[in-house]
């Protein structure tokens, strides 16, 4: 009994931030102001979420987003899944090297590799574009993607793909039947996870993007705050769950497959 | 594949003993210094400074995570069913908000006019702290930054540790308390031992993400107000290096880095190159 009292008590603390977000959103303006806060508005609004949505490059920075995100998944998965089973089945020259890579990689600083890569966008004229993004985003979603899916090819047994070969099937025929719905699950725990890591990515947006009309949603989103004392903190916190959301919904679909992933291959949170 | 992960490290090895600024960016070469960036980096009192500042920042990040990230976790093992399950909402509910919508909620709950916290402690006792401005010194600025920086890493540390302890025998533990050991005793013999792989592992990577740590400082305590007093080595560098575009030298300081994480973190590169090896 004791224990539960302190668990709820945990509860509260960790999710409060969570909660005052949201009750703020949809608070009126006066109630935000005011000195003594209120818990729970009596007089729910939606005029932040109006109000968010209807600020300037919101829509635009949100399809950015999206485009960024999903041309990184894409491309990610499907990379990474051949090189993770060629890691996790065979054995290859350079394939020591290959790890070395992938996981010094994942130990840079984000910080560590804006310089490289910008400078190498620069030359080829991906400053300022999207493209010079997703190719951004892929160095950093590729080696953890690659880790991660390494974990649920592993955890296969062998005899099942070797039944297959067996029973008459081609290597592809046993890669299709066998091993492809086997990791079906992986498959989309990483892809989840990449899409999670890119829409929540701020630095590497940050450097490569300037143009307001060509930003991501995170970068909208940490230029909300202007330098004047009046923040709209009611449009802020409705814009901050407006973002929150696709990520939270998508995260409580796959938590448990992304727990293993992230010990199995201990990749980037 | 190698060459999307190997061309940005090559690139910046090579860019570290180079002078690369805006002139040599528009040139698209640069030019050959040999160690010069390394030997002014060294030399700059701000990076010492830095350098000290991000390692007790890091120490007290990587310490307050583990700390209680392992007091949640046996307080996950400990309560009824219904609590785990609320607890366990909450702390993937956490998980899961995106950093930079956190900073923008901690800057909200900070906020000197009207802030819940200000008006949370001063209703508590705790002192006047009615219009209290968090951001007003580098300790103040980066205290609140830790509670950030802890609040968004415990869920995942909470709940693998919480997976870690399902792994302690229950039988030895109910013999040790048979046995009339203290509670920190079976604690020490019995529950560390099974949970220090996962302790270790979850202490590397803190101490990766840690050292490295920029959006949450760069954002939550302003780009406008980014002081010397307030560097951390991924504000220095982005510093260093972007904002003043010597490309070369922020490179050096990556490469430094790079080194510096990579000893402190070294039973995570053991253990990850041993998994690679294994299978």
């Amino acid at each position: 009994m004791g224990w539960d009292v302190v668990g709820v008590a945990a509860f509260a603390l960790m999710a409060f931030p969570v909660f005052w977000m949201v009750s703020t959103a949809f608070k009126p303006t006066d109630e935000i102001h005011s000195i003594d806060p209120t818990w729970f508005s009596s007089h729910p609004t939606m005029q932040h979420f109006r109000d968010a949505m209807d600020r300037p490059y919101f829509w635009t920075d949100v399809k950015n987003s999206l485009i960024v995100v999903l041309a990184t998944v894409v491309i990610a998965i499907a990379l990474s899944f051949v090189a993770a089973v060629a890691l996790a089945k065979y054995r290859f020259t350079g394939r020591g090297l290959f790890v070395v890579l992938i996981i010094g990689i994942q130990m840079l600083p984000p910080a560590g590799l804006i310089i490289p890569l910008y400078v190498v966008l620069a030359r080829y004229h991906q400053v300022n574009a999207l493209t010079g993004v997703i190719v951004t985003y892929l160095t950093f979603s590729l080696p953890f993607c690659v880790w991660m899916l390494r974990g649920f090819i592993v955890g296969i047994p062998k005899d099942l793909e070797e039944a297959a070969m067996v029973d008459g099937s081609t290597r592809l025929g046993a890669f299709v039947k066998i091993l492809l719905p086997l990791v079906a699950p992986g498959l989309v725990a990483t892809s989840v996870f990449a899409f999670i890591t890119s829409w929540n990515e701020y630095i590497f947006a940050r450097t490569l993007l300037n143009d307001q009309s060509h930003q991501t949603i995170t970068l909208w989103l940490s230029y909300f705050l202007g330098t004047g004392r009046a923040t709209d903190w009611g449009a802020l916190m409705a814009a901050s769950a407006l973002i929150a959301v696709p990520v939270v919904v998508f995260f409580l679909l796959v938590q448990r497959r992304i727990a293993f992933g992230l010990t199995a291959g201990a990749v980037r949170g | 594949m190698g060459a999307i992960l190997g061309y940005p490290i090559y690139n910046l090895v090579r860019l570290s003993f180079q002078q690369y600024g805006l002139f040599e960016l528009l040139q698209h070469h640069g030019i050959p210094v040999g160690l010069h960036n390394y030997g002014s980096i060294l030399r700059d009192s701000v990076f010492w400074h830095t350098l000290l500042r991000t390692v007790v920042f890091t120490a007290a990040n990587v310490g307050l995570t583990i700390g209680l990230g392992t007091l949640l976790a046996l307080l996950l093992v400990r309560v009824s069913t219904w609590v785990r399950l609320l607890l366990a909402a909450g702390l993937v509910l956490v998980w899961a908000t995106p950093p930079v919508v956190a900073v923008q909620i901690w800057n909200w709950m900070t906020n000197s006019q009207n802030g819940v916290l200000n008006y949370v402690l001063t209703q508590l006792h705790v002192g006047d702290y009615f219009q209290h401005n968090w951001y007003e010194t580098p300790f103040s600025q980066l205290a609140v930054v830790t509670t950030l920086v802890v609040w968004g890493a415990l869920p995942f540390v909470a709940i693998t540790l919480y997976a870690a302890l399902s792994q302690v025998p229950r039988e030895l533990l109910e013999a040790a308390s048979i046995d009339g050991a203290p509670a920190w005793r079976a604690f020490k013999d019995v529950t560390v031992p099974v949970i220090k792989p996962a302790l270790l592992i979850l202490t590397s990577l803190s101490i990766l993400w840690d050292f490295g740590v920029f959006t949450q400082p760069y954002l939550l305590i302003g780009p406008g107000h980014i002081v010397p007093d307030n560097y951390l080595m991924g504000i220095y560098l982005f510093q260093e290096g972007y904002v003043r575009t010597e490309f070369g030298r922020g490179a050096a300081i990556s490469i430094l880095m790079l080194l510096i994480v990579a000893a402190m973190s070294a039973v995570y590169v053991r253990r990850m190159l041993k998994v690679g090896e294994e299978t």
